[in-house]
C-alpha cells in the first residue's frame, strides 16, 4: 500500500532566512532557511523544510530572568556576551534570543547602550541572532531603531510586533533588511490580520514569522497547540497571509506553579521537562523555531529533533 | 460508505430479544449506523450480516478495554485527526514497564506508585495507568513470580510483554480473567498467540512494521477469531512513529482500511528519547504508552500534556457559577470575586487555603474565560459582577459591602462600584500573594 500523506494540499510555508554569513555581507558562521513545508511537519519528508531550531533565550538584565536561571547559571548571566557565548559552545543552541531587558526600567534612555550590548553579542557568539527589543511604547523606536542600525547586514529576527505596536519594530527591519515575529494571542484571525497590517505597511511575506503566542503546558498549551495547527492548515489550504512558519517561546513556563514551587533539588529537571514536554508539541503543531530558558533543554530537544526528522523504516507511505 | 438504520435493520435478525442492550431491533440499528455500537453485541446476527455490517457500522476505531474494575480504562473511539475538529475522547493509559529480573523490591516499588500517585490539577486526580511485565529472563517461572508481584500489591491494568508463550500461559492461570493486554502476536506466531488470547479472552497487540504487513496481520487474527486488538507499530524512529501513527489514524478514521481501526500502542522506552517518545504519544494518536516508571519532572510534565491535550477545545473545564466558601467564613469575612475557568478557581482556592483566612469566594459565568482573557474579551463587566452579587445573594451573607477583585481586572473597579454600590479592592495579579494581600490589606 502506497498511501500519500500530502492530504491533497496546495499551499507551501515561505521562506525566512535569518543570519547572514560572509558570503552574504555578515558575520555569521551560518544562516538558516526556514519554511518551505508543503503538509503537516514530519509527513512530508521533504528535505528543504528543515528540523525545528532551539533558541535559547538570554537578557542584558537578569534582573527580569527567572531565579532558576539565575541560580543555574550563576555569575554567566552578569556578562550577556559570555552567556550568549555558553549558548553557542556549551549548550549547542542554534540561535540566541536576546531580549533587552535593560531598557524596561523606568525612564530608560541610554540607547547607546542597546547598541552596544547587541555589538558585544554579535563578537562573543556566531551564531544568527533573534534581538526582542522595548516593551515600552514610548522607546520603541529608539530602541528598535538601534537594534536595526547595528545588526545591518546580519539579518536579524527583530521582535516582536503586535497588532497595537507594529509600527517601530517594522520600520527598523525594513530599513535594515531583517526579519521580524508577529505575535497575536492564539487566534487564527488575529495571526492574519496582523500579517495583513505588516503587508501593508511594506513588510514582505518572507521577513515575517509567525508568534501565536504559547500558554505554558498547564497554563494554555492546548489553545496554542490547536492554533498554530489551524494557522498551518490554513497556510496549506493555500491562505498566503498565514504562510509564514511558526515561533514558539512558552515565557511563562519557568513562573508557573509546578516549576516555581518545585522541590529545590528538583527545579532545574522540572524546568527542562516543562519546557521539553512544550517545546514537543510545538514542533509538531508546526512551531519551526521553539525558544527556551533552561539551557539543559537545548540538547534534550535537538536530540529528539533529529530523530523526529529521521524517517527511517519509512513504509508503505509515500 | 456508511450504511442508513432502516438498511441495516433489514438484516437484522428482528427477535427484539433485547440481547444487545437495546430495546429493540430497530434502535440497535440506529445506534450502529451512528457508528454507537458495535454488531457482536447480537448474538443471533448470520455470518453474511455480520460482514456486510461489520466494517461499516462499527466506530471507526474500536473501543478496547484494558484491565477490569477500578482502574480499568478503555482506548479507542476516536474520530477526528485535529483536536479542534471535535476533541479527543479517551487518553491514552501511561504505564510503567518492569521486568522480570528485576528485584522484587523495584517490581514492588514500580506498583505501588502507580497504584498510589496522584497529580491534582484543575480538580481532576491525574494517574498513571498500569503495569507493563516484561518477560525478559526468558523463564516461565521467573515471569508468573513477577507477574504475581505486581497482582500481589494492586489491581492494576497489565500488559504481559512475552516472545515465550509458556510464560505467557503460566502468567495468564494467575491473570487471565483480568483482561490484561497480551504483547504481541507477529507474523511469526500469531497462531498461538491468538490461541491464547481467545482462550482468556484478553485484548492483544499485533506486532509489525509497515502499514501492509499491520493490516495483513490484523486480518489474520480476525480470522482467528480475536477482535480485540492494538497495534504496536515497532517504529525505527520517532519520525517514523508521527508518519505511521498518522496514516493509521486517517485510514481508520475515513474508514479507507477498516482494519486499521485499533488504539496504537507506542513503546517509549529508549535511553534518551523517552520523554520524547511519551510526549509524542500523546499528540500523535498513542492509546497505550508504556516506559520504565518516571521521574518526577517527567511524570508531571506527561500527566500534565495527556490532560492539556484531551481537554474538549470547545470547552474549557468549567465551575458552576455560584458563592463559594474556603473554611467557615463568618458575617465578616471577605468576598473574593473570580471567573469560572476551572484553573484559575483552583489556583486561587489552592493560596487561599494555604492563607488560612476563611473568606466567600464569588465566582462569576465568563463561559470558563480566566480573568485576563474574560477582560480581554469583554466577557467579565460590572453588569455581570452586579447580576452575580444579586443572583448568589451575597448581601444575605455578609455584613459588609467590600468586594475585592483580580489585580488583573483593576481597569473595571470604578465601573463595578458604580454598578454594584460596593467598595471594591484590587487584590494583586498574581494569586501566590493573596494571602500575604488579606492579611495585610483586609485587616485594616
Ligand atoms: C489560554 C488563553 C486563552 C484561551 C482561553 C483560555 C481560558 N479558558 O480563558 C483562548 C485561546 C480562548 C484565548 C482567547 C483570547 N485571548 Co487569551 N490568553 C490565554 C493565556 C495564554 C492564558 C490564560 C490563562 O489560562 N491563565 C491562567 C489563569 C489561571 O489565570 P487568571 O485567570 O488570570 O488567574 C490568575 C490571576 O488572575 C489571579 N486571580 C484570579 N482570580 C482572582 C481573584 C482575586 C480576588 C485575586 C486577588 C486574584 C485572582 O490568580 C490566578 C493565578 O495567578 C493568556 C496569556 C497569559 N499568560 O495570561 C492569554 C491572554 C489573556 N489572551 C489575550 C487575548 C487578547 C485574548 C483574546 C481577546 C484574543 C482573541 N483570540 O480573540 C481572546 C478572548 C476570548 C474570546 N473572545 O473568546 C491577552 C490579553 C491581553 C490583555 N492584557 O488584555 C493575553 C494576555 C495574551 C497576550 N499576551 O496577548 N486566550
Ligand atoms: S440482540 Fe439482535 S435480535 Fe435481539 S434485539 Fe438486539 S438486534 Fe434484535
Amino acid at each position: 500500500m502506497e498511501y500519500d500523506l500530502n492530504f491533497s494540499w496546495t499551499g507551501t510555508i515561505g521562506h525566512v532566512v535569518i543570519g547572514a554569513t560572509r558570503a552574504d555581507g555578515g558575520t555569521r558562521k551560518t544562516s538558516y532557511t526556514l519554511g518551505g513545508g508543503t503538509s503537516l511537519p514530519y509527513l512530508d519528508n521533504n528535505p528543504s523544510s528543515p528540523s525545528p531550531l532551539v533558541a535559547l533565550e538570554i537578557c542584558d538584565n537578569p534582573e527580569f530572568w527567572s531565579p532558576i536561571i539565575r541560580r543555574f547559571c550563576g555569575d554567566l548571566i552578569h556578562s550577556t556576551s559570555d552567556w550568549a557565548k555558553t549558548a553557542e559552545t556549551v549548550y549547542g543552541a542554534d540561535l540566541v534570543r536576546l531580549y533587552l531587558t535593560s531598557t524596561r526600567v523606568r525612564n530608560f534612555s541610554d540607547i547607546v547602550s542597546v547598541g552596544k550590548t547587541i555589538e558585544s553579542v554579535l563578537d562573543a557568539t556566531a551564531l544568527p541572532l533573534i534581538i526582542e527589543g522595548s516593551n515600552e511604547p514610548g522607546i520603541d523606536s529608539d530602541v528598535f531603531q538601534k537594534c536595526g542600525e547595528t545588526g545591518q547586514d546580519e539579518r536579524f529576527l527583530l521582535g516582536t510586533a503586535e497588532a497595537s505596536r507594529y509600527r517601530s519594530i517594522a520600520a527598523a527591519a525594513l530599513a535594515y533588511d531583517h526579519s521580524l515575529i508577529a505575535q497575536s494571542p492564539i487566534d487564527v484571525n488575529l495571526a492574519k490580520q496582523l500579517n495583513i497590517l505588516l503587508r501593508e505597511i511594506g513588510v514582505q511575506q518572507d521577513h515575517i514569522m509567525i508568534d501565536p503566542y504559547t500558554g505554558a503546558l498547564g497554563y494554555g498549551l492546548e489553545y496554542s497547540f490547536s492554533a498554530m495547527e489551524r494557522i498551518r492548515f490554513s497556510a496549506l489550504k493555500g491562505d498566503t497571509d498565514l504562510a509564514m512558519p511558526m515561533i514558539c517561546s512558552a515565557i511563562d513556563s519557568l513562573n508557573i506553579k509546578e516549576v516555581r514551587e518545585a522541590d529545590p533539588a528538583l527545579q532545574d529537571e522540572m524546568a527542562m521537562q516543562w519546557e521539553f514536554y512544550t517545546g514537543i508539541a510545538a514542533a509538531v503543531a508546526g512551531a519551526e523555531i521553539i525558544c527556551v530558558r533552561h539551557p539543559k533543554t537545548v540538547r534534550m530537544l535537538k536530540n529528539a529533533f533529529a530523530d523526529m526528522k529521521n524517517n527511517a523504516g519509512f513504509s508503505g507511505v509515500k | 460508505m456508511a450504511l442508513k438504520a432502516l438498511d441495516i435493520y433489514k438484516l437484522l435478525p428482528k427477535k427484539n430479544c433485547k440481547e444487545c442492550g437495546d430495546p429493540t431491533c430497530l434502535t440497535f440499528a440506529m445506534k450502529l449506523a451512528s457508528g454507537k455500537a458495535d454488531v457482536d453485541l447480537c448474538p443471533y446476527l448470520d455470518d453474511q450480516a455480520k460482514s456486510v455490517l461489520g466494517a461499516t457500522t462499527r466506530p471507526p476505531i474500536r473501543l478496547i478495554k484494558l484491565g477490569v474494575g477500578e482502574r480499568s480504562f478503555a482506548v479507542g473511539e476516536e474520530s477526528v485527526l485535529y483536536r479542534h475538529d471535535k476533541t479527543f475522547y479517551h487518553p491514552p493509559g501511561l504505564l510503567f514497564k518492569v521486568s522480570d529480573t528485576q528485584s522484587a523490591e523495584e517490581i514492588t516499588a514500580a506498583t505501588i506508585r502507580v497504584r498510589d500517585e496522584t497529580l491534582t490539577r484543575v480538580g481532576t486526580d491525574l494517574r498513571f495507568n498500569g503495569i507493563a511485565i516484561e518477560n525478559t529472563s526468558g523463564s516461565p517461572a521467573v515471569y508468573a513470580h513477577a507477574v504475581a508481584t505486581v497482582e500481589e500489591n494492586a489491581d492494576l491494568p497489565l500488559v504481559l510483554i512475552a516472545k515465550n508463550t509458556e510464560a505467557l500461559n503460566a502468567a495468564l492461570i494467575q491473570v487471565g480473567s483480568y483482561q490484561p493486554l497480551i504483547h504481541a502476536a507477529t507474523k511469526e506466531n500469531f497462531r498461538e498467540m491468538c490461541a491464547i488470547a481467545k482462550k482468556h479472552n484478553c485484548p492483544l497487540a499485533v506486532k509489525a512494521h509497515g502499514l501492509d504487513d499491520i493490516t495483513s496481520l490484523v486480518k489474520e487474527c480476525l480470522a482467528e477469531g480475536v477482535k480485540k486488538l492494538v497495534l504496536d507499530l515497532c517504529p525505527q524512529s520517532l519520525g517514523n512513529y508521527i508518519t505511521l501513527s498518522t496514516a493509521i489514524r486517517q485510514l481508520a478514521i475515513s474508514r479507507a482500511v477498516p482494519d486499521l481501526g485499533y488504539p496504537v500502542y507506542i513503546d517509549a522506552t529508549h535511553p534518551s528519547l523517552q520523554d520524547a517518545a511519551i510526549a509524542l504519544g500523546i499528540v500523535k494518536y498513542a492509546s497505550v504508552i508504556i516506559s520504565p516508571p518516571l521521574s518526577p519532572a517527567s511524570s508531571k510534565a506527561a500527566l500534565t500534556l495527556r490532560q492539556n491535550i484531551y481537554t474538549d477545545p470547545q470547552k474549557p473545564i468549567q465551575m458552576n457559577p455560584g458563592l463559594y466558601r474556603v473554611g467557615t467564613p463568618g458575617k465578616d469575612a471577605p468576598v473574593l470575586m473570580t471567573v469560572n475557568f476551572s484553573l484559575t478557581f483552583f489556583t486561587l482556592q489552592g493560596y487561599l487555603e494555604s492563607s488560612r483566612v476563611p473568606c466567600f469566594l464569588l465566582i462569576v459565568d465568563t463561559e470558563g474565560l480566566s480573568v485576563l482573557t474574560a477582560v480581554a474579551a469583554g466577557k467579565l463587566n460590572e453588569t455581570l459582577v452586579r447580576d452575580s452579587i444579586r443572583k448568589f445573594n451575597v448581601e444575605n451573607e455578609v455584613s459588609h459591602k467590600t468586594l475585592i477583585i483580580p489585580g488583573y481586572s483593576a481597569p473595571l473597579s470604578g465601573m463595578i462600584e458604580e454598578a454594584t454600590g460596593w467598595k471594591v479592592l484590587v487584590g494583586p495579579r498574581d494569586a501566590a500573594e493573596i494571602g500575604e494581600f488579606l492579611h495585610e490589606e483586609w485587616k485594616k
